[in-house]
């Protein structure tokens, strides 16, 4: 006999439940099981999973949520209760209507109501209140399981036996007949202690007493009962709290045995409270066949119920559509196409209309007419917003979406397929994802809830699992280790799964000296194995960047809500569970880059009047590629990585293709696979292009005979069988999978020999389909990646000030600012100052003499608020100090600063010198802390600084001055150097050393002997061929664009932890060449520049004692002798950089 | 008066997994009645190596042996399976 579990917590129970569904329905199947439910904490969060899990082990699924109830009124709590949705019957009942989905919906409902309690009483947690529950309950819609976490039981766990029978008499009274139910739970904990026999006996008696059905349930936390331990460290993690010092009983489960038990187990555990009190007859069966009969009534139907795998989308009113949605989308994508290709010609245009036809035929045949109409509407509220947009993704190879103008990219003539996008093969919903401007992303949210009504959107959530980090954090606060210890662990714990600490600590050399350290301590060997249990798991949710889930007016009848930080609602379902749940999800991301191009486009319009509409540059400019190809690309999308750098420097595009091309092949499947290697030798004509077969020579001509694109694939399984391009995309997805790898050949053999290729053309091709496997690209992709990568190129290399203004706002890349500030330097940019009387809220393009250049803006300067730098900009310009005070009334932190970095220079005449007294006059100012209003009224009255009579008063000496650089103060308060780069001040021991400008690397042959030295700006740990890690570090020198260098295994041994954490290094290693441009450095030794510079110091401060001191002891000669060598200290002999180059005079300029 | 033992002992188990009788020196003892289960948490973190259960297993139950007064015994069962008669309550 089996025995069906009513109240479980999954894993998304986040710190609560610890076991994934798919493990607890496989379980419950594998006992025999032919029911669970999922009951997880405050919401639905796994149900789906639970769902699907129990559709694929064979058993019908339970859903229901535990949740927190409290008094309408009196806003008092009633504790935890279960709250189970009943299954439906399709039958139409009575009133006519079926009841499929009733208690789904209600359950939904309840779920969210529970959450509008956190919006209502901010910090108070999720609640649910009871006359709402029992609304929701009525039509026999759900059974609610009192147990001995409500009101009821904790009065029968304090043998308060009148007040629980009161409790329960106010329950009875205000939910609907038949919708309560006792649950019962012993967890068999020790006599006295909640959870022990007990007072699990006394909630049947009182079940009995109230005639109401008692079930059993054993209030499940896990799947097994070795999860327990797991469970221990979500509970410290709930309570962030050490384990030793929760309270027991509490805080801490009582003890190990809320696992999902078998259908034996819980048999027994029912004997044994049924034995414990006094009972009628036949307790024991009647106990069990209500759980049997609950369990029964919870069934739910995936399809009939929870609606599994049928999509709904806005209704066509909605998007403003009164006639058939099939013939609106064909009127407008008629018209759509007239207008995209007016100027491709005749037969460009009746070939775009054929290709339309094609589409609509597969939206029609799918019924897909009215998701194309509102992914169409959301593309048109976001441009009528004046935001950039711009499709990525499969959608972009449909003619369809271009005509509609959901896309900006033209399918046909870039070789894009409409299958690899839909076709009645495919299973899953259509996938059209939007990027736009980061800066906007909210708005267009609020917008689109606008539009469509609150009752058909909501935001999709994310779940956060627990990795490396997060696991040993919080592993290291159940066994109340130091935090300081802990943190120093997590700092290490990257690059590689939690799961393999263990693995780690022993493969990786930065890590030997942790491993040393676990070997000596149990507690940390103890760390170690409780970190790996945490990775994985589900750690809380959060609004999805991106996901808006778009449907029709049940929505809310089919995922619970919840409010997301942004205060919009958001599904409790994530994006593995939109396809499942027929939910159309439309990704809306934010780019920065957009944002930053937006930017630019915008300053370049303030400055000029000119407008620049970068969607109809020309994509063929030459200067344009002439920048690519010299490598510049830093700030350009997509191609600025080190990698990307050296890529570009090799492939060397000329046309827009050639950038579809390199984006595409610069990832993990290509790159492990050689495919650009292979590309680039056919490319630069050191091979002949194999095509293998004439007949693939039009698919594959454009790569040079490699196969890059998912497209390309589908075409040739195409030529090879004949199986239509629908059917291609599915033998390509399977060619992912290995067990499908005979049959798909066998496939393909049986059908190409028919259609005319002989078998070797077969056997060859085969081997190319079978090792591309899932990997390449979809061409889509590349082609949507390669408009902004040439759009942001083409700004920089004709606007490059408006454009790296653009880029500092909003920081869409993956260089730090300061290397954008270097690299503004290097193209002639100048960045100006902080300056209070002209600095803005963001980066903005000022006309320096002939040229432009960056005003730094105000929210650089750390630590002033934004009440402070909003007064600033409102009241600007200042016409003294006194001015500025009065009217922006800074704190003095502020204040401090602003003077510091030379903000304030303009009161003093911008003399750098007056800055000592301008710091000390205002560190002097004393006054009173007043409130003031925005409006406040200024008097101009100079400040006694700069009225000094008589001589000046250039005694004082701010320490915070003393010693310091320009750049030194400007990176301590703003982090970014403007006025030199921060390398500047180590060019003399650079020209000392010999050490090699980045800017000049690429004029050294390979194989060079050199010395780099820099900041370290990215640390790359690209995939490689062979498996073994290879780490890139880019130094930049400030003289030109970063230099990579490369640490291979052995290098990483010798160095150690220095690899990853030095920040200002020298390196002594040799050049290596990569195409004509590219050249990269093989790291031998690494040295921390600060250390370098110390002792070099030193030394020459030694030399120069030791001079003095022999001068005093001999005059005559030695003061000849003393005197070279001070000279030697002072300016030390000039070494060649290199071998066989001739020193640099790069230095000098500093 | 309770009579530490801690000796370990054979269980038979019965067909829905309740303890039915075991053998402590050479007699076998009969249970009686239901036998109840009491789980107690350890502080496993305090100890070296990491836990695969985080409590400890015993049963308190009712016995006779041959035709003697019933006595009440805790039964320790332990994470590697064995039996230990822990307690003889008397």
């Amino acid at each position: 006999m089996s025995f069906p579990h009513l109240h479980v917590a999954s894993a998304y129970s986040t710190h609560y439940g610890v076991t994934l569904p798919e493990a607890l329905a496989g379980q419950a199947a594998a006992d025999g099981a032919t029911f669970l439910a999922v009951t997880d904490r405050d919401g639905l969060y796994g149900a789906v999973k639970h769902v699907r899990a129990c559709v694929a082990a064979g058993i019908r699924p339970g859903l229901g949520a535990d949740l927190e109830v409290h008094d309408d009124d009196t806003l008092a709590p009633l504790g935890r209760v279960v709250v189970l949705a009943h299954g439906g019957s399709t039958e139409p009942s009575s009133t006519g209507q079926s009841s499929a989905g009733r208690g789904y919906a209600a359950l939904c409902r309840a779920v969210s109501s529970a959450h509008e309690t956190t919006v209502a009483r901010p910090g108070h947690p999720p609640s649910i209140p009871r006359g709402r529950l029992a609304e929701l309950a009525g039509l026999n819609s759900l059974t609610v399981l009192l147990g001995p976490a409500s009101d009821v039981g904790e009065a029968v766990e304090r043998r308060d036996n009148p007040g629980a029978r009161a409790n329960l008499v106010q329950w009875q009274r205000i939910m609907p007949p038949q919708s309560l139910a006792i649950e019962v739970v012993c967890h068999l904990a020790e006599p006295g202690m909640p959870g022990s026999v007990a007072p699990a006996t006394r909630m049947l008696a009182l079940a009995e007493y109230a005639r109401l059905p008692a079930v059993l349930s054993n209030a499940v936390r896990y799947g097994t009962a070795d999860e327990a331990v797991t469970a221990d460290l979500a509970d410290a993690a709930r309570h962030l709290t050490p384990l030793a010092q929760l309270q027991e009983v509490t805080s801490l489960q009582v003890n190990g045995q809320a696992w999902l038990k078998p259908a034996a187990a819980m048999r027994q555990v029912a004997r044994m409270v049924v034995d414990a009190g006094q009972h009628s007859d036949g307790a024991l069966a009647r106990l069990l066949r209500d759980t049997h009969d609950l369990a029964e009534r919870c069934a739910l139907d995936p399809v009939g119920d929870i609606g599994l795998g049928r999509p709904r989308m806005p209704e066509a009113s909605v998007i403003g559509v009164t006639r058939d949605p099939l013939a609106e989308l064909w009127a407008r994508a008629r018209h759509g196409i007239d207008e995209r290709y007016a100027d491709a010609g005749g037969r460009g245009l009746t070939a775009a209309h054929d290709r339309l036809a094609h589409e609509m035929a597969t939206v029609e045949s799918l019924g897909f007419a009215s998701y194309f109409l509102t992914v169409a509407t959301v593309a048109d509220i976001v441009r009528d917003m004046g935001i950039r947009i711009q499709a990525r993704g499969s959608g972009v190879g449909s003619v369809l979406n271009y005509a509609l103008h959901t896309s900006s990219v033209e399918p046909i003539g870039n070789g894009l397929l409409w299958e690899r996008f839909l076709s009645p093969e495919r299973q899953t919903l259509p996938d059209i994802d939007l990027d736009v401007e980061s800066a906007r992303r909210h708005d267009i949210y609020r917008k689109v809830f606008e539009t469509f009504g609150a009752s058909r959107v909501s935001l999709m959530s994310m779940t956060n699992a627990y990795r490396g980090r997060g696991a040993v954090r919080d592993a290291g606060l159940a066994l109340g280790m130091p935090d300081t210890q802990v943190a120093t662990i997590a700092k290490q714990m990257w690059r590689f799964n939690a799961r393999d600490f263990r693995a780690a600590l022993a493969e990786k050399p930065e890590l030997e000296e942790l491993a040393a350290e676990v070997r000596e301590s149990a507690q940390l060997d103890l760390l170690v194995d409780l970190t790996a249990r945490l990775d994985r798991l589900p750690r809380h949710i959060s609004v999805h960047p991106c996901g808006v889930i778009l449907s029709d007016a049940s929505l809310l009848d089919r995922t619970p809500v919840q409010a997301s930080g942004m205060g919009l609602p958001m599904s409790q379902f994530d994006k593995h569970d939109m396809d499942p749940m027929g939910l159309i999800k439309l990704d809306i991301l934010g780019v920065r880059m957009q944002s930053a191009m937006a930017h630019a486009v915008e300053e370049h319009h303030r400055l000029t009047g000119e407008h620049i509409d970068l969607d109809r540059v020309p994509l063929d400019d030459p200067a344009t590629f002439e920048l690519i190809r010299s490598i510049r690309t830093l700030g350009i999308f997509q191609i600025e990585s080190p990698g990307q750098m050296e890529l570009v420097g090799k492939l060397q595009p000329e046309v827009f293709n050639d950038l579809t091309v390199e984006i595409s092949l610069f990832r993990p499947g290509p790159m492990q696979n050689n495919m650009p290697l292979r590309y680039l030798e056919a490319r630069h004509g050191e091979v002949a292009p194999d095509y293998i077969h004439p007949r693939f020579e039009p698919i594959l001509r454009e790569t040079n005979g490699v196969v890059i694109f998912h497209e390309q694939v589908m075409r040739l399984f195409d030529e090879l069988t004949g199986c239509g391009l629908g059917h291609a995309d599915v033998l390509r997805r399977h060619l992912g999978k290995p067990e499908q790898l005979s049959v798909i050949e066998a496939y393909v053999r049986e059908n190409a020999l028919g259609r005319g290729f002989d078998a070797r053309t077969i056997d060859r091709v085969w081997t190319v389909l079978a090792g591309f496997g899932s990997f390449g690209f979809a061409k889509a992709h590349g082609a949507a990646f390669a408009l902004p990568t040439y759009q942001s190129a083409w700004l920089k290399t004709h606007h490059p000030a408006a454009f790296l203004a653009g880029l500092l706002t909003h920081d869409p890349g993956m260089w730090p600012k300061d290397l954008l500030v270097a690299e503004a330097r290097v193209l002639g940019v100048p960045v100006l100052g902080l300056d209070v009387q002209h600095s803005a809220l963001d980066y903005r393009v000022e006309s320096v003499g002939a040229g432009q250049g960056i005003r730094m803006p105000l929210p650089e300067l750390s630590g002033s608020s934004d009440a402070e730098r909003a007064r600033i900009v409102r009241h600007q310009p200042f016409t003294s100090l006194q001015d500025f005070r009065d009217r922006v009334h800074p704190r003095r932190r502020t204040f401090e600063a602003l003077a510091r970095v030379g903000a304030l220079d303009s009161f003093i005449d911008h003399d750098r010198t007056r800055r000592h007294e301008l710091l000390a006059h205002i560190q002097s100012l004393r006054g009173t802390a007043i409130t003031i209003a925005d409006d406040q009224l200024a008097f101009e009255v100079p400040l006694p600084v700069l009225d000094y009579e008589g001589p000046r008063f250039d005694t004082v000496t701010s320490l915070q001055l003393r010693g310091r650089t320009q750049s030194d103060l400007e990176l301590l308060d703003t982090g970014l150097a403007v006025a030199g780069h921060r390398m500047r001040k180590y060019y003399p021991l650079f020209a000392e050393l010999g050490v090699t400008p980045a800017a000049q690397l690429a004029t050294l042959p390979g194989g060079t002997d050199v010395l780099l030295a820099g900041v370290r700006r990215a640390t790359n740990t690209p995939p490689m061929r062979d498996g073994r890690r290879v780490v890139f570090v880019s130094l930049d020198d400030g003289t030109g664009p970063v230099a990579n260098v490369v640490f291979f295994h052995d290098a990483q041994e010798r160095i150690g932890g220095g690899v990853f954490q030095t920040e200002l290094m020298l390196v002594r290693g040799r050049t290596r060449r990569s195409g004509a441009r590219g050249v990269s450095v093989t790291g031998e030794g690494m040295w921390d520049l600060v250390t370098v510079a110390r002792d070099r110091a030193r030394e020459q401060a030694k030399a120069l004692k030791a001079a003095r001191a022999a001068a005093l002891l001999d005059t005559e000669p030695a003061v000849a002798e003393g005197a070279a060598a001070t000279a030697a200290a002072r300016q030390p002999i000039r070494r060649a950089a290199g071998s066989g180059t001739t020193e640099f005079d790069l230095w000098q300029s500093a | 008066m309770p009579q530490i033992i801690d000796a370990p002992v054979q269980v038979e188990l019965s067909a829905d997994g309740d303890p039915r009788a075991f053998v402590w020196d050479r007699f076998e003892h009969t249970v009686i009645g239901q036998p109840q289960a009491v789980f107690t948490r350890t502080r496993w973190w305090e100890n070296t190596g990491t836990p695969t259960r985080i409590d400890t297993e015993l049963w308190r139950l009712d016995a006779a042996k041959g035709g003697e007064d019933q006595h009440r015994y805790d039964l320790r069962h332990d994470a590697d399976g064995t039996w230990v008669l822990a307690l003889d309550w008397g």
